[in-house]
């Protein structure tokens, strides 16, 4: 064989071996990255599962097609991004944070944020309602008063 | 004094606006219709797709259909809707299989063959169905359940979904508001 049919072979050899990507992976590789893509997606037929959870045929048929996908070399997020074009943001079970979908990640913050301020606004109303009334007129004891406040000294030495 | 209560009704309003907002959110999102996706493939081109005949031994692909309004129907022997709707989508196809920018194709979707073929029986048939074993063209259209049906256009564009079973007030709809119009464009 000549040198140059043995660098082409091998060349080819080599362009092949690297597309095909993750054809490489052990088995336990696969099964894995497959959980790990799996969790991630919703039933689309039982909702409150995951793919990996449900036993549903469509699950067992979404499975079969991230197995598929992760052998030909793409990535757990090509994948989801195949699954979003086709069902929507629906099959995420973690949905983005885009569009509306920041109310679900936001909308806790904005309530304790919103909660803040009317407890900042109802303190300082309070103080200030509170700091309104004169000190000395706090302390304005009438001369009844005092004598009644005597007395109980008084009593309570003997 | 004022000032400050005048500061505070307008943070009153915004605070109760916002407060207002978000109850609306979520008032929608727990009373609103739970198996209403907003379907994404409306308005792209549809899935290519290669699939066995349910009759002939032969493949259907959905490029041999290119030019002409395609009407892709999801169903199933074990579902029920399906049943109901039967009978509409064979009135579709007296209607308007006559003309040759028209096609009703069924996907039979997550089923078995002869089960397939004894509700045809049961039921009668008059369109083309094929076989979609492996749920390969179901998920490639975002397909959650039956019966579920898309209208592609000349163009090869996927220009309508319905979900749920074509009978009734939605089959007049779906045939004077989508096929008759689409029917009149040109490729």
């Amino acid at each position: 064989m000549r040198p140059l049919t043995v660098v082409f072979l091998a060349s080819f050899f080599l362009v092949a071996w690297v597309g095909t990507g993750n054809t490489m992976l052990s088995e336990d590789d696969l099964q894995a990255q497959t959980k790990e893509v799996a969790k991630t997606l919703r039933c689309a037929v039982c909702q409150s599962e995951s793919v990996w959870e449900s036993n549903a045929e469509l699950a067992l048929q979404m499975r079969e097609i991230i197995r598929e996908r992760l052998q030909q070399g793409e990535s757990p997020n090509q994948i989801r991004a195949y699954f979003v074009s086709r069902y929507g943001d629906f099959i995420l079970l973690k949905p983005r944070p885009i569009g509306l979908n920041w109310l679900l990640w936001g909308g806790p913050f904005i309530l304790l944020f919103i909660g803040a301020i009317i407890l900042l606004v109802s303190i300082r109303s309070w103080t200030r309602d509170t700091l309104a009334v004169p000190l000395e007129k706090m302390s304005d004891l009438t001369e009844e008063d005092q004598k009644k406040i005597d007395l109980a000294i008084r009593t309570f030495k003997n | 004094m004022n000032e400050n209560s005048g500061g505070l009704r307008v943070w009153h309003i915004v605070l109760l606006s916002v407060i207002l907002g978000l109850l609306i959110l979520f008032y929608k999102g727990l009373y609103g219709n739970p198996s209403f996706i907003p379907p994404v493939l409306v308005g792209t081109p549809a899935p290519r797709f290669e699939a066995p005949d349910l009759y002939k031994k032969e493949r259907v692909t959905l490029d041999q259909f290119r030019g002409k309004v395609v009407v892709l129907n999801f169903w199933s022997s074990w579902c029920q809707e399906c049943k109901l709707e039967h009978e509409s989508l064979q009135s579709l196809n007296r209607q308007y299989g006559q003309n040759a920018q028209f096609v009703l194709l069924g996907v039979d979707y997550q089923d078995k063959e002869d089960l397939a073929k004894d509700y045809l029986q049961q039921y009668g048939n008059n369109f083309q169905h094929i076989i979609d074993t492996q749920g390969r063209i179901s998920i490639d259209y975002g397909v959650y359940g039956v019966p579920e049906t898309f209208v592609i256009d000349q163009s090869g564009i996927i220009r309508h979904k319905e979900i749920g079973p074509l009978v009734g007030e939605t089959y007049i709809k779906f045939t004077r508001e989508v096929i008759e119009p689409l029917l009149k464009e040109k490729s």
